[in-house]
Formats: structure tokens, sequence, C-alpha cells
């Protein structure tokens, strides 16, 4: 894959430096949401009126546009490197699918983890099948298309969807999890050819309810289906809720290009070990506090991850949901983000990095070759010039 | 509760208030079909007489007239008549006064900040605090209520109050989060959620609970919804409610719903001042699985304190028949081995359900007790 292999270079480069001028290795920063955004006051008492019957389907959709537009401005002018809008009208992970797909059914209200949130469990009746554009009609596509950014999806994965749906069929686990990849298989390459440039796969339930060593074969095959869909897109695989650390050689063996690692029930000294070529994703921001994290932290301890792990390259977002927090809440942590890393960036040797100011079109497009729309030019705003990037 | 009738039927928590009760907190003048509703169901529920001024002048739509303590005291008049009209022998007024169970109790404490609206499910939301401060308690709360509903009530009182765990829980923790040095991991969240808890239920909490007491408040039911979030933190949960209940005398009892009971053992047991659970089943009882399955941890653990059963699902329309509901306390009957510990309620607050509805499985489940206690009897 052309963006690992152009990180490997370059960390391969940096290894000869480090080698020659102690000049640590330097995988690229890059900034995603990588969650949910959380619905703005405005939204909160209009969706409060629209199930009272007192707003129409149009009036509410009209809101989520334009709220849309403002998590897409956030995303840009916090230089992030792929947009995905926030999914404000998204009910839960899973309600999409639950409520499109043949063979899927709407569930009871179930506790989202260790939270105080709820979703509706789905049901399975009968091996599910795809509903072709059924997903795609409830994402803002032509909003996420239009933006100079590389729009990112975010999916349920196989062993979370198994983990937490209610299986009435015949199907094992394993087959249902398996069937499950094959599905979302085609909701990527559909999604592909719609100009998604990144998918991100939700794996909550891999590090919560992580599987035996005796059940990682059947996991690894149950995420085959999605490899040759996976094979033209960046993929993210991303882990929160739980500690990633014991499970992080298993992750790593799935064909995703990063590994996310949720750092609010990880410790980051206990990841030890990254396979050659992945990134590392990490989930820096809690989600479930509304204290805003020190970015010099944050900067720490990526840098000694990158040192340590040496990924392709390094993705920095939050871990949980982040519409745990208010929305207020919800764009100073992102803010932070802009801010670590730039220290990150700036904590090199300049020969090796240049600082955020001086960031050029050229690295950008080095470090996320595939994330650039097709015949897009590098961003104007963003990096660099971005209000979150400013010193 | 005397303990000598067998099967006692008791609420829980909140009702839904009725449409000319909103209105008129709202100040509105209620609607025709409002007071329509009001009227329907004065015949059944006569919880003022006729010639009540309030009445009189509710009915006229003079809301400005009756002034807001006397709607609320017409609220509250509705839902105790409510319960004890509908059979239960331990009652309260439905929380008519109240209009949440975290956000009031939240607002009488010093150290929060109430930041915004954070989704529970779908389109529903609730307003989520921040500890900001160390916490205190602006006055003693829900005494007002009481004392009105100690002079009204014509069956037992239970006094519901929000559990200082869930309140820890349900809030952002900046404070006690903000102190612990380096990288705030699990571990960090947890010495400072147990901080922010612990210091909920001596200074907020347990003051209320003494004042509550002080006015004759007998029984007290500690709501904990959110118990069963945290698996590893069942301890906490202990601590709370014995924290909230150091050195006081009353009848405690909690109430813990759609949460994995046995994740709370063996360290509920530890609740030392609590003599009764009251737990959710019917919810999670089916043709298909025991719902009630969870009893066994009480003869498990060779624990012999009052349950308060579930018979009546909060989610749903369906009533459950008087039969259902004495096949349930029959069999939690069985299975704790003595009908003495088996006390009768919904599974939470029936307030999810409007008031025809939430009537119908009231009433049910008061005949099913009777149906209960005819058969221990024959």
């Amino acid at each position: 894959m052309r963006l690992v292999q152009e990180c490997r270079l370059r960390g391969n480069l940096a290894g000869i430096l480090y080698g020659v001028s102690l000049v640590p290795p330097v995988s690229p920063v890059h900034l995603g949401l990588t969650s949910n955004y959380p619905r703005p006051e405005e939204i909160v008492a209009a969706s409060r009126e629209f199930d009272r019957g007192r707003l129409s389907e149009d009036q509410m959709g009209a809101l989520y546009s334009t709220w849309t537009d403002r998590v897409i401005e956030i995303e840009t002018r916090l230089g992030f490197d792929t947009v995905t809008g926030g999914e404000l009208p998204r009910q839960d992970l899973f309600r999409a699918f639950s409520e499109s797909l043949p063979g899927l059914e709407v569930g009871s209200l179930t506790r989202w983890f260790e939270t105080n949130t709820f979703f509706r469990q789905p049901i399975v009746n009968a091996p599910p099948q795809w509903a072709p554009g059924a997903f795609a009609r409830r994402l803002p596509l032509e909003k996420l298309t239009a933006s100079r950014i590389a729009p990112r999806v975010i999916l349920p994965g196989p062993y979370t969807f198994t983990a937490l749906c209610d299986n009435r069929t015949d199907l094992s686990r394993q087959e249902l999890a398996r069937r499950w990849s094959e599905l979302l298989a085609l909701e990527i390459q559909d999604l592909s050819a719609h100009g998604v440039k990144v998918f991100q796969v939700q794996e909550p339930s891999l590090v919560v309810d992580p599987p035996s060593v005796e059940e990682e074969s059947w996991v690894r095959e149950a995420f085959e289906p999605l490899a040759p869909a996976l094979a033209n897109v960046d993929s993210v695989l991303w882990t929160f809720f739980g500690d990633g650390a014991p499970v992080l050689p298993l992750l790593s063996s799935l064909p995703f290009e990063t590994i996310g690692i949720d750092l609010a029930d990880t410790d980051p000294s206990r990841l030890t070990e990254l396979a050659t070529g992945k990134g590392l994703g990490l989930g820096c921001l809690d989600s479930r506090t509304t204290l805003v994290e020190d970015p010099a932290e944050l900067a720490r301890i990526a840098k000694d991850l990158t040192q340590r792990l040496e990924p392709s390259s390094v993705l920095l977002g939050p871990g949980a949901p982040l519409e745990l927090v208010p929305w207020d809440v919800a764009e100073k942590k992102l803010t932070v983000l802009a801010r670590a890393r730039e220290l990150i960036e700036g904590g090199a040797k300049a020969s090796e990095v240049p600082s955020a100011g001086a960031t050029s079109p050229a690295r950008r497009r080095s470090s996320t070759p595939k994330a650039r729309p097709k015949g897009k030019s590098a961003p104007a705003k963003g990096r660099g010039a971005g209000k979150g990037r400013s010193r | 509760m005397s303990g000598e009738k067998l099967f006692q039927t008791q609420e829980v928590g909140s009702i839904a208030k009725p449409r000319w009760l909103v209105q008129a907190l709202k100040g509105q003048r209620p609607t025709p079909d409002a007071l329509a509703d009001l009227e329907r169901w004065r015949s059944r529920v006569p919880f003022v007489p006729e010639h009540d001024p309030r009445l009189k002048k509710l009915l006229k739509g003079e809301v400005d007239e009756v002034g807001p303590h006397g709607i609320r005291d017409l609220g509250a008049l509705f839902g105790l008549r409510y319960l004890e009209t509908s059979g239960l022998d331990i009652v309260y007024d439905g929380e008519a006064r109240r209009m949440e169970m975290y956000e009031f109790p939240i607002r009488q404490m010093t150290g929060f900040k109430l930041l915004g609206h954070v989704r529970s499910f779908d389109n529903k939301y609730y307003l989520k605090g921040a500890s900001v401060g160390p916490v205190g308690l602006t006055a003693p709360y829900h005494l007002d209520e009481f004392e009105f509903l100690r002079q009204e009530a014509r069956r037992p009182l239970k006094v519901p109050v929000t559990g200082a765990y869930t309140l820890a829980d349900w809030s952002w923790n900046e404070h006690y989060l903000g102190k612990q040095k380096g990288w705030k991991g699990r571990s960090a969240r947890r010495a400072a959620q147990r901080e922010l808890l612990v210091d909920i239920a001596r200074h907020a909490i347990r003051p209320t609970l003494k004042a509550l007491i002080d006015k004759g408040a007998k029984v007290i039911q500690i709501d904990e919804p959110a118990a069963g979030t945290h698996p590893d933190e069942s301890d906490l949960v202990v601590e709370a409610f014995n924290e909230s209940t150091e050195g006081l005398d009353a009848k405690f009892a909690m109430h813990i719903c759609f949460s994995d009971y046995r994740c709370l053992f063996p360290a509920l047991l530890e609740a030392k001042r609590c003599s009764q659970f009251l737990w959710e089943f019917a919810n999670r009882d089916t043709p298909e699985k025991d719902g009630y399955r969870d009893l066994e941890l009480f003869a498990e653990f060779n624990d012999r304190r009052e349950i308060g059963l579930g018979v009546t699902d909060i989610h749903r329309d369906v009533l459950e028949s008087p039969e259902l509901v004495r096949d349930r306390i029959l069999k939690a009957a069985k299975v704790l081995g003595d009908p003495a510990r088996v006390y009768v309620n919904p599974d939470c607050g029936l307030r999810t359900r409007s008031l025809d509805v939430a009537w119908e499985k009231l009433t049910r489940m008061v005949r099913g007790a009777d149906l209960a206690r005819t058969a221990i009897a024959g």
C-alpha cells in the first residue's frame, strides 16, 4: 500500500539519520475525528420537538445539514486529515443497518458499555443481506466529498456486532461475523465508488471482551472478507472502552493499516508491540471527562510511543465517542489535537520534520497520499494556515 | 412496612405527570382536553374534594390564582391518591414535584456546574453537570414534599432519594480528577470517582437523609440505577451507600435496575444498613428466559434480606395479568425460602407509561399480590 510504503521509506531514512545524528525516527502525524460528535443544544431541543410531532422531517434534516457543516468547518479549521461531519443524525452505531438490511430488526435498549447511554440491540432474524445504497443515503456524502479533505466513514466491526446483537439464526457467531464482514466489504466498495477515502471500523468489544487465545483464529478468519475491499483505501481499526495492550498483537494481524487504541483505558507504557508497517491510532482525548487534555502531555506520550513502536504513521483522535461530552467541550478537546501535533513535530530536529508553520504541501502529500481526494491539490487552509495551527 | 402482611405492594419511583399539571407548572392555562382528563381521573381518583378552592380555580383556568405552590400541592395530591387508590400498601407521590432524579439534587449542591445535554439514547437527553469544586449542600432537600405527604398520606410512605454513586457516575469529574497527577487512565479516574462519591454521600446525601428522618421518614429508598454500569466499581456502590447512611436510623432500601446483578456480588453484601433490594426483573423475563434467575444469588451468598420484586415491565404497554404476577411472586418466595421477604413493585418508575397504562399495571399487580397471598394461605 502506497501510504505504508512511503512511510516505511521515511522511517528507514529517519532510522539512518537517528543512527548518525541521534535524530529520533519520525512518523507522520495525522489528526481525525475518530468518533461521532455531540449534538449541539439546538439539535437537542429540535429533536425533542421532532419526537413530539412539532417539527417535520425536512426541518430536522435542514438543522442536521447546518450543524454538519459546522462540524466539517471545525475539522477543516483544525487541520484534520479526514472529514466525517460528526454523524449527528446517527442514533447509534448499528441503527442504520438494523433499520435497512434484510434479516435485521431494531431491538431493545441496551447499555452502551460502561456509559449512561444506550443503543438499540440489533436482532438478527436471518442471515443479513446487503441493501445497496441504504447506508450511503444516510450519510452526508455530498458535503463530505465536496470538502477539500478526505471523507472518512465509520462502520461497526464484525466482532463487536456479533458480541452485541441478538443472533436468532442458526449461524454460529463465527459465521455471522464473517457474513458481516462480507456485507461491510460490499459497503466499502460502494462508498469508495462514491468518493469515500478512509474507512474506520469500530471494534470496542475486541478490547472490552477480547477473544481468548483459542478464539483468535476465528476472529482473524472473520475479518478476511474485508481485506480485498480495504486494499485500495485507507483503513483504521478503532478500539475503545477497554485495554488495547493485551490484544495489540491480534489487532495488528487484522487487515487494517492503522490500529486505534483508547489511551483512557490503556496504559501507554504497556504498548510494546506493533506489527511492522502498521500505523498507530491514539485515542488520546478522553470522552468521559470534560477536563481538557494537556497537549504537552499528549505529545510526550505520542512521541514516546512513536520511538518505541515505530509505527508507519500516528493518528490522533478521540478515544471513545465524543458525544459523551457537550459540543463546546468537544471542540476544545479537538483543538488540543492540533496543538499536540505542533508539539510533536516541533519537538523533532528541524532538519527532519518541518515546524507547523513551515509545513509544506509536499510533506503533506507524502504523509497522506491516499487520503487526498483525487485531482485535488493540497489544502490552502487547514494545516499551516488554519486557526488551530497558529502559534 | 410491618412485615405482617405478606407481599406488600409498593411504588418504586415516578409516574407520568398529567397534562393539566405540566401545563399549569409552565404557567399555562390548561387546555380543555387537559381539564377533561383531570375530571376523568378525578372520578377514579378523588384527590381533592369538589369544593377545594384550588381545584375550582384550576378548572376555570385561573392558574395564576392557584399559584406555583398550589399547583405543586395538587400534583402531589394527585400522585399520592393515584398510588393509594390503585391499592398499593406503601406509597409516595409519584415524584410529582421533581423534574427528574439527577438534575434536582445536583442543583441543591455546591461544587457542581451543569454543562449541557448529553444523549441517553435516540432523541432523549439529560442535563449533565461537572464537579468543579468540593461538594457541599445548600440545604437538605425533599423535606417540604415529605412533610406535605406525611400530613396527607393514608398509607405508609417510602421516600426515594437518588444515591451518591449514581449522582457521581452521571456527572463529569473535573475537580477530583483534576487533582490526579499524570495521565488520567482508569485507575486515576476510579480514585477520583471515589473521592467524588464519598463527598456527595457525606456532605449532601447523609445530611439530607438525616433531615428527612428528623421530619419523620421511616423508610428511605436509595436509587442507584447506575450501580451496574461499571462492573469493577461494585465496592464503590456499597461505599456510597454506607457513607450515606452512616449513623442514621431508618429502614433503608436500595433500588437498582437494568443491570447485571451478579457483578455486584459479593460487594453488595457489605451494604450493612440496607434492608431491602428493589430490582427490576420483569423486563428480562420471557417465555424463553427466566428473568428471575438472579434471585438465586441471595441463596448462593446466604443473604436473608428482603427483595422488592419487579413484577411489572415499565418499558412495554403489555399488561401483566394478575396470574402472571402471582406466579412471579410465588416463585420468588420459593427461591428465597421465605414469603415474608418478598415485597412487590414495578421494575422501576412507571413514568415511561401513560397514566392509564400505569394504572392498569398497578391494579393488576395489586390483584396478583392478593392471589399470591390466597395461594400461600390456602
